[in-house]
């Protein structure tokens, strides 16, 4: 638990910092309200809260779990087949400079205001670390680990099963956990372009009636779901990989 | 040519593009043979290791191991690289096993061997450490164990030993002497290290470089087993002299 203690006091610093803004500039509450009073709202409006952060986190999830499962076999289908690398890579590339927020309203036009195409808009704009992370991981087999896999006559799935996956999960975590982060930030555009509930909703209509302590709520709200999303990865990852150096030495640096 | 010769290399080449790494390269190598195969980097000794273990194809001559034209990895070979190449989730046990797994050879009938071997390379009490947890040299003694497991009546290292610090190198070359006596494998060693190569080898191949043809096949008439206090004898001393005027490095005697 020590390892609470130092984030804890940039948290005290951050509160301490907002306070002192607020009182020696006179900042009028309904551009920077008291951090006091975000709490207090934060109380009284907690299940109103809870109910639009569920359906925000849903949206995260699905857009996330979905870059997981369309993510990791496209980059599967791209590193085995260089043919496949040549006709998909390069799209892949420009689907990332096209900005895909810009195609979230014609997928609320196509698909409407449900839970669906909010899905839809978060799965595009959180997939692409998981693909790129996973090609460079599945790709990160030694030469040496490939003659040795080739002089024990392996084949081409114990190859993948037994060498090529394991060794591609350390890269594969690291692009899951920007994708995490993304994911929540997908789920808010979503909202922006048409919806009825969500924490993205609730931070258009706050904005609308310059209901400052009810953005702060949102926003505090929005960063909890974050690094709980973020830290859950983080926990299945040192499950799933406990020998790889970046699990490693973070054990032993915390010591 | 001879019966019980292992390796038959007769007018081997091999070329990438334009660029000729090995040049009509003839030999044998007899079964229970210590092979050392030197030359300056670049020489082609590693392209020469990895035909003979079938691992990339020969563009011209004649290649055969056991009497059989090499058309990829056999069955009756064991490798071990200049890294260890260990899978860092498994163990010191389930490391060496993963060649029986590949293979898919009965655990049970080589739980016995595995044991041995793991004694005989003094891992005895590592056996579920990670590769993480062991130092270089260690990590060496499992990549040996590894190649070893199977009973491959050939063994190929390509410099396992180059990347170790002195006294752990000679520790090695100790066991790898004592392993090859005990077990009477053939075993074939590319290094660049000539007292490696001299100390531990029946022949000591030296390769000329670019195109690598082989300069010629140095003896080394000295019995077995061979101790590195031993180094000064005449014998040992002619053979190194001669390896290193072949490789044309007169500023190292």
């Amino acid at each position: 638990m020590k390892t609470m203690v130092y984030p804890l006091i940039t948290f005290v610093l951050f509160v301490v910092g907002w306070y002192a803004v607020s009182i020696l500039f006179e900042v009028p509450p309904y551009l920077l309200p008291r951090p006091e009073a975000v709490a207090e709202r934060i109380y009284q409006d907690f299940a109103f809260l809870c109910h639009h952060a569920l359906v925000t986190t849903y949206e995260s999830l699905g857009g996330f779990f979905l870059s997981i499962v369309l993510g990791i076999p496209l980059a599967l289908l791209i590193t085995s087949s260089s043919i496949l690398e040549k006709a998909i890579m390069p799209w892949l590339v420009l689907s990332q400079t096209f900005p895909k927020v810009a195609l979230a309203p014609l997928i609320i036009v196509w698909f409407g205001l449900g839970m669906g195409p909010k899905i839809v808009i978060t799965f595009l704009v959180a997939f692409f670390p998981v693909v790129i992370s996973s090609i460079v991981g599945l790709r990160s087999m030694e030469r040496e680990m490939v003659e040795l896999a080739a002089s024990m006559r392996a084949t081409r799935l114990q190859v993948f099963w037994k060498f090529r996956l394991p060794l591609a999960l350390p890269s594969i975590f690291s692009g899951i956990k920007v994708s995490v982060a993304f994911s929540i930030v997908g789920a808010v555009i979503a909202e922006w372009v048409g919806a009825s509930e969500g924490l993205g909703y609730l931070l258009l209509s706050a904005n609308a009636n310059l209901d400052t302590t009810l953005l702060f709520s949102v926003l505090a709200f929005l960063t909890v779901i974050g690094v709980v999303l973020y830290y859950a990865i983080e926990y299945l990852e040192a499950l799933l990989i406990p020998w790889h150096a970046t699990i490693r030495l973070k054990e032993t640096t915390s010591l | 040519m001879s019966v019980d010769s292992v390796i038959e290399l007769s007018g081997v080449t091999q070329r990438y593009g334009d660029l000729v790494a090995l040049q009509g390269l003839d030999l044998q190598v007899n079964a229970g043979e210590f092979i050392s195969i030197v030359g300056s980097s670049g020489c082609g000794k590693s392209t020469l290791l990895r035909l003979i273990a079938g691992l990339m194809p020969l563009s011209e001559g004649e290649l055969r191991v056991n009497d059989k034209p090499v058309e990829g990895p056999g069955e009756d070979v064991g490798i071990a690289f200049q890294t260890s190449a260990l899978l860092p989730w498994r163990n010191v046990e389930q490391n060496i096993a993963l060649q029986l797994e590949i293979r898919k050879l009965p655990r049970a009938r080589f739980e016995h061997e595995l044991r041995r071997l793991i004694d005989l390379v003094g891992l005895k009490g590592f056996e579920n450490h990670k590769p993480y947890e062991l130092s270089g040299g260690m990590q060496q003694r499992v990549a040996l164990c590894r190649a070893l497991i199977h009973d491959p009546s050939l063994l190929l290292m390509d410099e396992p030993f180059g990347a170790l610090d002195a006294m752990t190198r000679e520790q090695l070359n100790l066991e790898l002497q004592r392993i090859w006596m005990e077990t009477g494998k053939t075993v074939v060693l590319i290094t660049h290290s000539i007292t490696e190569a001299v100390f531990l080898a029946d022949r000591v191949v030296v390769l000329t470089a670019r195109p690598g043809q082989i300069a010629e096949v140095v003896d080394v008439p000295v019995s077995r087993p061979r101790r590195f206090s031993g180094l000064s004898a005449p014998a040992f001393q002619q053979a190194c002299d001669r390896v290193r005027s072949l490789m044309n490095a007169p500023g190292l005697d």
